[in-house]
Parts: structure tokens; C-alpha cells; sequence
């Protein structure tokens, strides 16, 4: 018998399979045969172990996260189940509506800017033939530095006192800044840290993406002359639409729990003026020993964040292409 | 001879008791009687740590016990402590607490162990130990009922210091009284503008320990006779407003974000003329250079109206945890640890000794006498323990929430989003709901 070549899109493949696992005495694909018996039998056994994983690192912290926030915890005793009463706390205190509007601030400027700059980097950095190697090297560099690291260079250089940055100012004939000591520049200082650190990381998610795109399409737009910002916006763009959002996506979920270098280098101060909700929580917790309190907004944060991965999920569908 | 058999068999029960007493009495105390266990220690990065990380061959060498020690910075030293005994864990043996702040909720948590038992058993406790030798504040402040729950390991408590060249530039006198400050502090902005002249702490949770003797100085306190809280006080309005405005008016840029860190380099490097900061910073000061020779310190002058001064004394301690299985080789490091023969040298790290023997000791004075402001420091620390007081919040077991309410009345002031007298109301209302 001729053998014809497996190949995905020959027309003839599937009929190609369903002949060739007749003659080799395999059950008919998409049979009830295999469903219950191949599929049932093995392959959700073999499954179990990742399912059992993911119940015990997931689901069973997550559980627990949700049982704390409605329960009353007292340091060393159990804690005392009280339904929605720590919600209804949360309702009526001004620094958790402080923290969600601080977060949701930081969140806006963060993404905003990032994907922003991201995006004109990472087209940069993909259509010059000179950034090669190190410069890419030199791209990942930020985001492959530790927080603390980013959080000390911050204190260091931010410092009013005898940070260099100040001195810098000074140079170019501007005025000091407080940076991270004034309650009106703190979360835009924060904002400018992540900024600095996580753009190169949509730059790079950009490039990956421009690279793979067919330049065929390119080709055909430069020889009908459009001008190079009509190739941007109405053919680039559109065709990076999944890419940014995948990126946008990743950076979302991270700017909302973000912890670290605020903690390192303001601690939430001056006064609450960057107590987001992740360090609302820390510090009722971990602090203060409030534990359900604690636990309630972190769930209301998760809930946050689960909704602009949603919203994100959404898009993704409208730009596909 | 039925006589006999008797009294022979009466002998023998009693040598036999006797005999099988014998081992009782001879139990005596041994320090390698813990040979070859290995005990965890997590502490506060802190300098008394610092040295313990250094000294922890002796005690390997003395009881062949060996130590696992983690350090961390004090925030992060609660966070993992709180994860580590709320889960119960088993490995953690010894632990640093600020019982001041935070022992009447560990100890009603059940984390300590209780060392009186071992205090008073002769089989474990060595016989030079002498836990009367720390003073009784100190053991009072680790003592709830008749548990004994930690042993001090230093004491501390915020200072005055000067930059004696700074000021005798500027002919400003050394200030004598509280209400000095603002004055002096005055005229050193007016005679050089470019030189730093106050600095302190401006985080909230940091910042009562050092507010604390403004208040007590000038006749405030956090509580009213019937206990609840009483900062809005007109006395206790006066002292944070005094604290604030220094901060206000004098700090250095971006001070609500300090606390003794950012206080102690901008002291050290020559930048600020005066700050009320830890004495267990000591050490640390005098690394930088020059400042052994014109630096002046001294525990924070009284008011001249009230004439009273009431600085704020408290110490680090070590403890058992209630959860570890290796509780003598624990008690062993303990003892050790704070042995007199342990904090003699601990002095020379600047870990002020809470054992009044060392404090007296020929090695103490030895140090003391090397420098002229070891002596100012060692004279302040004496004051301190004989007039300091470790409450510094309104009554509550919920000390840390307080005293974050209180630094926060001072950063509201120095913001400019209060008057001190509203502050104080404010921090009251909260306050009186952690009753």
C-alpha cells in the first residue's frame, strides 16, 4: 500500500489516521470505546497527581485565605467564624478605600506608561540592526535585579538628603524633589520605579511579537505607500493586538500585587499616602496581628486583580486576528 | 537472729534508698549535658546579634551544641516569626522579643515558654547564674503573673546627642532643659544654613519611642488617671507639638520616612548638629570618624517648668519558644548568652548590660574609661534604668496598633493636615477603641 505523508494540512490526513489505526487495531477515534475506557481509565489517573497538586498549593491556601477573612482570628486560638463581619469593617474604613484607590492610581500610571514605552522599545529594539546581543542583554537586566535591590538603589538615590538624583536635578538647574518623603510624588516616584524596571519586559513580550508576524503583509502595505505611521497604527498595531494584551495581561496581575519595593522603601509613608492594599494587609497582618482583617482585604485585592484578568481575557477575543 | 535479719534487711533498705537518693543529689548542673543537639536561633538584626553571630563557636566549644542562627531585619524578623510559631513549628527553639511591646500578646498567644521552672531547678540552671542580678524593671517588664517569659539581653533607651564643635561654632550653649531645644535649634539654622541641625524619627510605628520623653519631660502622659487615653492632654499636646515642630521646621528633607537608620547616617556623617536616638546605636556612631571626639550625649534634659525627666528604658530579650523540642539545650544558649562573663564582652560591641555586676565590673569600666563619651554614654544608660519607664502608649494589649495611632498624630502634624490639639483628639478617639 502507498503510504501517504502524514501531514497536518494534506486533505487527506485524517482519513489517512482513521486507516492506519484500523490496520494497527486501535479503537475508532472519538469512539465511546475510548472515552470511557483510554480516557477515563488512564489519562485522568495520570492526571491525579497534578490535580492533587494543584488542590493542595492552590486551592487549599486559597480556602483557607477566604476562611480566615470570615472568621475572627486572636493570636494563638482558632479562629472564629463571623461571616461577612470583616467585609462590613472594610466598608467603613477609610484606609481600605485609601489603599484601593492608591493601588488602582499606581496601577493606571504603571500599565499605562509601561505598555507605552514598552511597546515603542520593543519596536525599536526589533527593527534596528544594531541592537543585537548585549543591547538585549542589556534590556533584561532590569527585571532580572532582585526587589531589594531595586528597593535600596531607590533609597539610596531618592534620598533628599544625599541621594544623587536631587544632585542631578541641580546639575540641569531644576529644583529638589521629595520623591518617595512627599505624600503628592510618592506613588509617582513608585510608579517611575516599576516603570523602569518591568518596561523592558513588554518591550521584550513586543519584539518576540513583531518578529513572528508574516512580512508579507508588510511588504504589501509599503508597496500601496502608506506612510510609516499608517503601517503603525492601522497595520502593526491591530496585528499586535494579542501580544500587548498578553503582555499587558502579566504586567496587570503583577502591578496589582505589588509589594516589595514599596515596602523597602517607604513602608506605605509618608502618613498612608502609599499604603496600597498589598500593604494595608501586611501591616494588619503581620503587624498588627489583625489576621482575618488581614485576610479579608487580601481577598478583596485577589478579587481585583481576578477582574482585570477578565476584562483583559475579553479583549484578547476582540483583537484576535 | 530473726532480730537480726530484720535490722540486716532494715540496713539494706536504707543503704538501698539511700544509694538510689544518691543520683538525685548528685545531679548537678553540667553543660554538656545537651552534647550534640543543634539548636535554631532567628533574631533581630540588632547588635546584639551581630556579636552573637561571632561569639556562638564558645558556646559550641563549652557545650557541644551546635546553632543554626538566622538574622533579620525587624520587620521581617516579625513577619517570619509570626508565620513560624502561628503554624506551631517545632524548629525554632530561641527567638529575640520585645516583651514591652509585644509580650503580653505572644504570652497570651502561648509562644513563650515558661523559664521560671528552669530558673529555679539547680540540675539545669548554672550556679553563678543569678537571674537577681538583672534589675528588677527589667524582669518585671518579662514577667506575666508567675511566668517568666524571656531574659534580657541589653537595655536601651533613646538619647541626646550633640555636636559639641557644631555648637560651640555656632556659641550656642548646651542645652540644659527641654525647652532649650527649639532655641538652640534656632540659632544653629540661623548661623549656618547649610548645616543640618535636627534630625529624628518620622515613621509612625518608630516614632513614640522617641516622642515619649518630650511628653513625660514637660508633665503629659498617654493616659488619664482612669486610663483612658490621654495624649490630647494639654501637657501631652505641648510635647508632640514640640517634638513635630523640630521635625517640621528643622528635620532633614523627607523625614517621615526615617527612623534610627536614616538618623544615625545622617548623625554620623556630620549632616544634622543633634538627634534624640537609640543609645544601642552607639556603636554604630562611633565608627564614623570624629564623631568619638565631638559628639556629646546625655539622656534628654528635663523641662525647666516641670522639672521632670522620664526617658524611656526597655530591652531586648531572648526566649524559649513554648513549641520547641529542644528546650534545655535552648535554656543552655540562654544562660550562656546572658552569662556576666558574655555581656562583659558584648560591652565592647556597645550592647549596653542589663546585669547590674557588669555594669559595675572592673572590664565595663576598663572600656569605659578609654574614651570620655563612654563614660557620658555609660552614666546615661544608668540614668535610664534608674528613671526610665517602658510604657510609652496608652493602656492596651494592642501595643503596636497604638503606638502606629500616636506616630501617626505626629505625622499629621508635621504634614501640616492638623493642628497638634486635633492631632491629639483624633489619636485619642482611635485610641480609646483598642481598650
Amino acid at each position: 500500500m502507498r503510504r501517504v505523508p502524514l501531514m497536518p494540512n494534506s486533505p487527506n490526513f485524517s482519513e489517512t489516521v482513521r486507516l492506519e489505526r484500523e490496520r494497527r487495531g486501535y479503537p475508532r477515534l472519538g469512539s465511546p470505546m475510548i472515552a470511557r475506557s483510554s480516557l477515563r481509565g488512564s489519562y485522568i489517573w495520570m492526571a491525579a497527581p497534578a490535580l492533587a497538586f494543584a488542590v493542595a498549593m492552590i486551592g487549599f491556601p486559597f480556602a483557607y485565605a477566604i476562611w480566615l477573612a470570615l472568621s475572627e482570628v486572636i493570636l494563638g486560638s482558632p479562629p472564629r467564624f463571623i461571616g461577612l463581619g470583616n467585609f462590613q469593617r472594610l466598608a467603613t474604613d477609610p484606609e481600605f478605600w485609601n489603599g484601593l484607590k492608591l493601588t488602582l492610581t499606581l496601577y493606571a500610571l504603571s500599565i499605562t506608561a509601561q505598555m507605552i514605552l514598552g511597546t515603542w522599545l520593543g519596536l525599536l529594539v526589533a527593527r534596528s540592526r544594531y541592537a543585537k546581543g548585549l543591547v538585549r542583554v542589556i534590556l533584561v537586566s532590569p527585571f532580572m535585579l532582585p526587589p531589594v535591590v531595586i528597593g535600596m538603589m531607590a533609597i539610596v538615590i531618592l534620598d533628599p538628603s544625599f541621594g544623587i538624583a536631587n544632585w542631578l536635578l541641580a546639575k540641569i538647574g531644576l529644583g529638589p524633589s521629595l520623591w518617595l518623603s512627599d505624600p503628592s510624588t510618592v506613588i509617582l516616584t513608585i510608579a517611575g520605579l516599576d516603570t523602569w524596571q518591568w518596561t523592558p519586559f513588554v518591550a521584550l513580550i513586543v519584539m518576540g511579537g513583531y518578529l513572528s508576524l508574516p512580512s508579507d503583509v508588510f511588504e504589501a502595505v509599503e508597496i500601496d505607500g502608506a506612510t510609516p505611521w499608517q503601517r503603525f497604527w492601522y497595520v502593526t498595531l491591530p496585528m499586535l493586538g494579542p501580544t500587548l494584551v498578553t503582555a499587558a495581561v502579566l504586567r496587570s496581575v503583577d502591578i496589582l500585587r505589588f509589594f516589595d519595593v514599596i515596602y523597602l522603601t517607604t513602608q506605605g509613608g509618608p502618613g498612608i499616602s502609599s499604603t496600597t492594599l498589598n500593604i494595608l494587609a501586611y501591616r494588619r497582618g503581620f503587624e498588627f496581628f489583625d489576621f482575618g482583617y488581614a485576610s479579608a482585604i487580601m481577598v478583596t485585592l485577589t478579587a481585583v486583580v481576578f477582574g482585570s484578568v477578565m476584562v483583559f481575557a475579553r479583549l484578547r477575543r476582540a483583537v484576535a486576528w | 537472729m530473726k532480730k537480726l535479719q530484720h535490722v540486716v534487711f532494715a540496713l539494706g533498705l536504707a543503704l538501698g534508698a539511700s544509694a538510689a537518693a544518691a543520683p538525685a543529689h548528685a545531679q548537678a548542673f553540667n553543660w554538656r549535658s545537651q552534647d550534640g543537639q543543634t539548636i535554631n536561633l532567628m533574631l533581630n538584626n540588632h547588635p546584639w546579634s551581630q556579636a552573637m553571630r561571632d561569639l556562638v563557636g564558645e558556646f559550641t566549644a563549652k557545650t557541644g551544641i551546635r546553632t543554626r542562627i538566622e538574622i533579620f531585619n525587624e520587620e521581617q524578623f516579625r513577619a517570619r516569626l509570626t508565620t513560624l510559631m502561628q503554624g506551631r513549628s517545632a524548629d525554632l527553639d530561641v527567638f529575640m522579643s520585645l516583651t514591652s511591646r509585644e509580650g503580653a500578646v505572644f504570652h497570651r498567644a502561648g509562644w513563650y515558654a515558661d523559664l521560671a521552672p528552669m530558673i529555679a531547678n539547680p540540675a539545669l540552671t548554672a550556679p553563678d547564674f543569678n537571674y537577681e542580678d538583672f534589675g528588677a524593671s527589667i524582669r518585671s517588664a518579662s514577667t506575666f503573673g508567675n511566668q517568666v517569659v524571656a531574659l534580657p539581653i541589653n537595655q536601651e533607651g533613646p538619647l541626646f546627642y550633640w555636636r559639641k564643635d557644631i555648637f560651640a561654632r555656632c556659641n550656642v550653649a548646651e542645652p540644659m532643659a527641654l525647652e532649650d531645644l527649639p532655641d538652640a535649634a534656632a540659632k544653629l539654622r540661623a548661623c549656618d544654613a547649610n548645616q543640618g541641625v535636627w534630625a529624628a524619627r518620622g515613621i509612625r510605628g518608630a516614632v513614640p519611642y522617641a516622642l515619649s520623653a518630650f511628653i513625660y519631660n514637660l508633665g503629659g502622659s498617654y493616659a488619664l488617671p482612669d486610663g483612658k487615653p490621654g495624649l490630647s492632654q494639654p501637657a501631652s499636646v505641648r510635647g508632640l507639638e514640640m517634638y513635630a515642630n523640630l521635625l517640621k521646621n528643622y528635620g532633614p528633607p523627607g523625614a517621615l520616612n526615617h527612623t534610627f537608620t536614616q538618623v544615625i547616617e545622617l548623625l554620623g556623617q556630620g549632616r544634622v548638629a543633634m538627634t534624640h536616638e537609640s543609645s544601642n546605636e552607639f556603636a554604630n556612631i562611633m565608627r564614623f570618624a570624629g564623631r568619638a571626639q565631638d559628639l556629646g550625649v546625655k539622656v534628654l534634659p528635663p523641662s525647666r517648668d516641670t522639672r521632670i525627666s522620664k526617658p524611656v528604658a526597655i530591652g531586648w530579650t531572648a526566649t524559649i519558644s513554648a513549641h520547641s523540642r529542644r528546650q534545655q539545650a535552648a535554656w543552655l544558649f540562654l544562660q550562656w548568652a546572658t552569662s556576666r562573663e558574655i555581656q562583659a564582652k558584648l560591652v565592647t560591641a556597645g550592647v549596653a548590660p542589663p546585669r547590674a555586676s557588669v555594669f559595675q565590673g572592673a572590664e565595663f569600666n576598663a572600656w569605659v574609661a578609654e574614651q570620655p563619651i563612654r563614660k557620658a554614654w555609660a552614666d546615661a544608660l544608668i540614668e535610664i534604668g534608674r528613671t526610665g519607664t517602658g510604657v510609652y502608649q496608652s493602656p492596651t494589649d494592642r501595643v503596636p496598633e497604638a503606638r502606629d495611632l500616636i506616630g501617626n498624630a505626629v505625622q499629621q502634624i508635621v504634614q501640616g493636615q492638623m493642628s497638634p490639639a486635633d492631632a491629639a483628639r483624633a489619636a485619642d478617639a482611635e485610641l480609646a477603641k483598642l481598650q
